[in-house]
C-alpha cells in the first residue's frame, strides 16, 4: 500500500483530475476563451480538439428520435450475404443522408449478415421508414389511347410502362443546364437501356406526324414521361388517383418529368428538367443512385421517442443523480464525520471522472446507462464504508491512527478486489450477451466501478492520510470513533 | 486488550471483540432459512402456476404512449382500436397520456391508427409520443440471451470465488464451497426478486411487475451486489479462520457476521436511499426496475448476513473439511 501513497501515484491522479476537469467543462472553457455567452447555443460546439467531439452523446431515449431494426429477407441466390448486407446498407445510408439527421446510425446487426440496426435523431419512425423502405423506381412511360379514360392531363390516355427499366441506369447526378439557369438531373442509361430508349423515343417522335398541328404540344403521343415509383395499382386506378400520382414528386406525387419528344433520343443520355433547386435535384440523382434495395427488408423492431420526453427524463434523471449524491454525502458524514467528508470529495472526483470517460470513450448515454451511473455511485461508496468500519475497529483494538489507516485500507483491500471483481463479471456479460438498454447499463456501471475503485482506495486513501497529519484532525470526535470506552 | 476475558478477543489481538454484540445468528439458522422460504414458495408458487406478466420486449407487441390535447378516455380510445381492427389494452397514466399495448404492428400500419386516434380525439401531442414495437422473433431472442447471461455470470461468479478461496484449509473443495454457497445465496435473491414480481404482475395484475429487459438488468444488478455482500461476510470468516486456530467453523463464522454486519447494512442502505431518490424523481418507465433493484438489495442484505454463510456451515457438517 506504500505504493498508493507514492508521489508518482499522486501526481497521476491529479493529472487524471485537471485531464477530466477540462474535458468535463471543454464546452465552457471554449465558450470563456472565445468570449461567448456561457449559456445559449454557440457556433462551434460541441468542442472539437483535433477530432476529439467532447460532448455527451445521448441516446435516442434522451435525445429523441427512431431506431429500426430491418429484417432482410429473399437474398438474391448464389451471392455474399454479407456483400449484400453492405450493399443494403449502403442504400439505405444514402437515403437517410437526405433527411440531414446528425449521425446517423446504419449498421449491420443480426447473426446471419440478416439484420441491419439504424437510429435517427429527430425523426418519426413513420418518416424514417418512409424514406428507408423507398424503392426508389425510375418508371418510364408511354400515352396509350384509352377511351375509359375521362380527365387528368390528357383525356382519352392511359400511361403504359415501358421496358426501359430502372436497373438499365447506370449514373445520375445533378447539374446546371445549358443556360446555367435552371437545376436539371442527367441521366445515363446502360447499352441496353439506350437501345430501349432509343426506340422508344424513336416511336415519340413519329407520333408527331400522327398529330394535328393544333394538336402539336398536347399530343400525348408525343410524350415520354418519367416517373418515381409509380405502380401498376396508380395507372388501373387512374380516374381517380391521377390528382394525386400525376404531380410533382416535390408536391408529394411520383411525376419526375413529362416532356415532348422532339427527335429521338440515341446517346443514353436523358435529362429530367422541371422546378428543381439544387437541393432536391441532387436527392433525386442520390436517389436514383442508391437504386433500388438488393433484398425485402421488414421492421422487427422499433422505437420512436418524441423530443420532449427525452428532455424531461434527463432532467428527472439528473435531478434523481443529485439528490442520490446529496443524500449520500450527508449520510457518510454524519456517519463517518471527517473521514465521511474525504470520501465525499473522493465521489465527486469519482463523478467528474466518469463523466469525463463517458465523453471520451464515447459510451451513448441512455436512460438505463445513467440508471447504471447513479447506482455504481452507490457502489463507490461501499470500498470507503468497508475500509472506513475496518479503520474504526483498528483504533478501537488500540492501534495507532497511522498504522489504523494501513491495517484498514490492507484488510479491506481483498473483499473490495473480490466484490468488484464479480461486479465486473456480470457488467461484461452484459456488454457482450445483452441487447439495447441492457448493453447501456453494463457499459456505464463498469465504467463507473472502474473509476470507483480508484477514488475509494487511492483519492480516499491519500486525503486521509495528507489531513491526518495535522494534529486537529487526529481527534476522536473528529474520527467518529469512541476510543475511551475500550481502554 | 490483553486481559480481556472474553475468548475470542483473546484469540483475536487486533480484533476488537469487546464492542461486538454477539447474537448467535448461526445457531438459528434454520428459523432464517424458514423466513427466506416463506416469500420464496409462494413467488414459486406463482411462477410455476401463472408464470409471468411479459413486457412487449419479451412477449413481442407494440407500446404507444400518446398524450392528447383534448380530454380523451379509455373507452374512447378503445372504440378507435376496436374500429380499426386492432385488439389491445389502453391504460391511463399521467398527464393526459394512455398507453396502448397490441400486438406487432409495422411503421404503416402504427401511423394508420395514430391518423385514426387524432382524427377522432384531437391532436396527439408529437413531443411526448413513445412508440416501441418489438417483432416476435426479437423478442424470443431477448428471452434466450437473457437466460444465458444469467447462467454464465453465476458460473462465473461460482469459478472466481473457489479460485479466491481456495487457499482456505481444505484446498478447492473449499474454494467451492465458499462459491457455491454465494452462488445459492444469490439464487435466493433472484427467486425472491422473480417470485415477488410474478406476484405483482400475474397474481395482482400490476404493471409494475412486468417482465421486461430493464427488469433482467435489475436481477443481474442485485446478483452483483449480493455477491458484494456475501464476499464481504465470507473474506472475514477468511481472515479469521488464520488469526483463531481455537474457535470452532460455527464460531468463526458468527464472529464473522457480527463484524460485517454494520458495513452491510449501512451500504445497503445508502444504496436504498438513493433508489428512493430515483424513485422520487425518475420517470415512470423507471419505476419496476427501481422496485426491483428495492426488493432484491434488500434480499440481497438479508440473504448474506442470514443465509449465505450459515448455507457454508451446514454444507461444511454434510461434507467436512479433513
Amino acid at each position: 500500500m506504500q505504493l498508493v501513497l507514492s508521489w508518482p501515484i499522486r501526481i497521476l491522479v491529479l493529472g487524471l483530475l485537471l485531464f477530466s476537469l477540462f474535458v468535463d467543462g471543454a464546452g465552457y472553457i471554449y465558450r470563456i476563451t472565445n468570449h461567448y455567452p456561457l449559456t445559449g447555443s454557440v457556433p462551434g460546439l460541441p468542442p472539437n480538439f483535433n477530432g476529439w467531439q467532447l460532448y455527451v452523446h445521448k441516446g435516442l431515449d434522451l435525445a429523441g428520435g427512431t431506431q429500426l431494426e430491418l429484417q432482410l429477407s429473399k437474398f438474391p441466390a448464389g451471392r455474399d450475404r454479407a456483400t449484400v448486407q453492405q450493399q443494403t446498407i449502403d442504400v439505405i445510408t444514402n437515403r437517410v443522408n437526405a433527411l440531414g439527421v446528425n449521425e446517423p446510425v446504419v449498421e449491420p446487426a443480426g447473426a446471419n449478415h440478416d439484420r441491419i440496426l439504424v437510429q435517427l435523431a429527430g425523426v418519426s419512425t413513420t418518416q424514417a421508414y418512409n424514406v428507408i423502405g423507398r424503392t426508389a423506381q425510375l418508371i418510364t412511360t408511354r400515352w396509350a389511347p384509352d377511351p375509359s379514360v375521362t380527365g387528368g392531363p390528357y383525356p382519352g390516355y392511359r400511361p403504359e410502362i415501358t421496358n426501359l427499366k430502372s436497373d438499365m441506369l447506370t449514373g445520375a447526378n445533378a447539374s446546371l443546364d445549358s443556360t446555367g439557369t435552371q437545376w436539371v438531373v442527367n441521366l445515363t442509361f446502360n447499352s441496353q437501356g439506350a437501345a430501349a430508349f432509343s426506340q422508344l423515343s424513336t416511336a415519340a417522335y413519329s407520333a408527331l406526324s400522327t398529330c394535328t398541328a393544333a394538336q402539336a404540344t398536347t399530343c400525348p403521343q408525343n410524350h415520354l414521361t418519367e416517373w418515381l415509383d409509380l405502380s401498376q395499382t396508380d395507372i388501373n386506378n387512374w380516374n381517380t388517383d391521377v390528382g394525386q400520382v400525376y404531380r410533382p414528386v416535390a408536391q408529394g406525387g411520383k411525376l419526375l418529368t413529362d416532356p415532348v419528344i422532339q427527335q429521338p433520343i440515341t446517346g443514353g443520355q436523358a435529362v429530367i428538367s422541371g422546378s428543381f433547386t439544387q437541393q432536391s435535384a441532387k436527392d433525386l440523382a442520390t436517389l436514383l443512385n442508391s437504386g433500388s434495395l438488393p433484398v425485402a427488408i421488414n421492421v422487427i423492431q422499433s422505437t420512436d421517442v418524441g423530443a420532449t420526453l427525452g428532455l424531461t427524463s434527463i432532467q428527472q434523471s439528473l435531478a434523481a443523480g443529485l439528490l442520490g449524491l446529496i443524500i449520500v454525502i450527508v449520510f457518510m458524514i454524519a456517519f463517518y464525520r471527517l473521514p465521511g467528508l474525504l470520501a465525499s470529495l473522493a465521489l465527486i472526483f469519482y463523478a467528474g471522472v466518469a463523466l469525463a470517460v463517458f465523453k471520451i470513450v464515447p459510451v451513448t448515454l441512455t436512460l438505463a446507462g445513467i440508471a447504471g451511473f447513479i447506482l455504481s455511485v452507490g457502489m463507490a461508496v461501499d470500498a470507503n464504508v468497508l475500509i472506513f468500519e475496518r479503520f474504526k475497529e483498528e483504533l478501537r483494538a488500540g492501534r495507532t491512527i497511522g498504522a489504523g489507516v494501513e491495517a484498514a485500507v490492507r484488510r479491506a483491500w481483498p473483499a473490495i478486489r473480490d466484490s468488484n471483481t464479480s461486479t465486473l463479471i456480470t457488467s461484461v456479460i452484459l456488454i457482450f450477451a445483452g441487447s439495447g438498454s441492457v448493453k447501456g447499463f453494463a457499459v456505464t456501471l463498469a465504467i463507473g466501478v472502474l473509476t470507483s475503485l480508484v477514488s475509494s482506495i487511492i483519492v480516499t486513501h491519500n486525503l486521509l492520510a495528507i489531513v491526518l497529519n495535522f494534529g486537529w484532525a487526529r481527534s476522536d470526535s473528529l474520527l467518529g470513533v469512541h476510543r475511551g470506552r475500550i481502554a | 486488550m490483553e486481559g480481556s476475558p472474553d475468548l475470542t478477543a483473546a484469540a483475536l489481538p487486533a480484533q476488537p471483540q469487546s464492542r461486538v454484540r454477539t447474537v448467535d445468528v448461526v445457531g438459528h439458522r434454520n428459523w432464517y432459512f424458514a423466513l427466506s422460504l416463506v416469500i420464496i414458495l409462494p413467488g414459486m408458487f406463482f411462477m410455476v402456476t401463472r408464470g409471468f406478466l411479459l413486457g412487449i420486449d419479451f412477449a413481442g407487441g407494440t407500446e404507444f404512449f400518446y398524450q392528447f390535447q383534448r380530454p380523451a378516455s379509455v373507452s374512447q380510445i378503445q372504440s378507435v382500436l376496436s374500429a380499426d381492427g386492432v385488439t389491445g389494452s389502453v391504460q391511463a397514466a399521467s398527464k393526459a397520456t394512455y398507453i396502448i399495448r397490441t400486438g406487432p404492428m409495422n411503421p404503416g400500419q402504427q401511423q394508420t391508427l395514430e391518423n385514426d386516434l387524432e382524427a377522432r380525439l384531437g391532436p396527439i401531442n408529437q413531443s411526448t409520443k413513445q412508440i416501441n414495437e418489438v417483432g416476435p422473433s426479437i423478442a424470443s431472442e431477448t428471452v434466450t440471451g437473457a437466460l444465458y447471461a444469467i447462467i454464465s455470470a453465476s458460473i462465473l461468479i461460482l469459478l472466481y470465488l473457489a479460485f479466491r478461496f481456495r487457499k482456505v484449509q481444505g484446498g478447492w473443495r473449499s474454494g467451492f464451497q465458499f462459491g457455491g454457497s454465494a452462488l445459492l445465496a444469490l439464487l435466493h435473491d433472484v427467486f425472491v426478486l422473480t417470485g415477488v414480481f410474478s406476484i405483482l404482475g400475474e397474481g395482482l395484475g400490476l404493471r409494475v411487475g412486468q417482465i421486461d429487459s430493464l427488469f433482467l438488468t435489475a436481477v443481474l444488478t442485485v446478483v452483483g451486489f449480493s455477491v458484494h455482500d456475501t464476499i464481504v461476510v465470507f473474506d472475514r470468516v477468511r481472515e479469521n479462520l488464520i488469526l483463531s486456530q481455537r474457535l470452532t467453523f460455527e464460531q468463526v463464522v458468527n464472529l464473522s457476521i457480527m463484524q460485517t454486519a454494520a458495513r452491510s447494512i449501512i451500504t445497503s442502505f445508502t444504496v436504498v436511499l438513493v433508489l428512493l431518490a430515483l424513485i422520487l424523481f425518475g420517470g415512470e418507465t423507471l419505476r419496476g426496475f427501481i422496485l426491483a433493484l428495492l426488493i432484491g438489495i434488500i434480499s440481497g442484505t438479508y440473504s448474506s448476513i442470514f443465509n449465505a454463510s450459515q448455507l457454508l456451515v451446514v454444507w461444511r457438517k454434510l461434507q467436512p473439511v479433513r
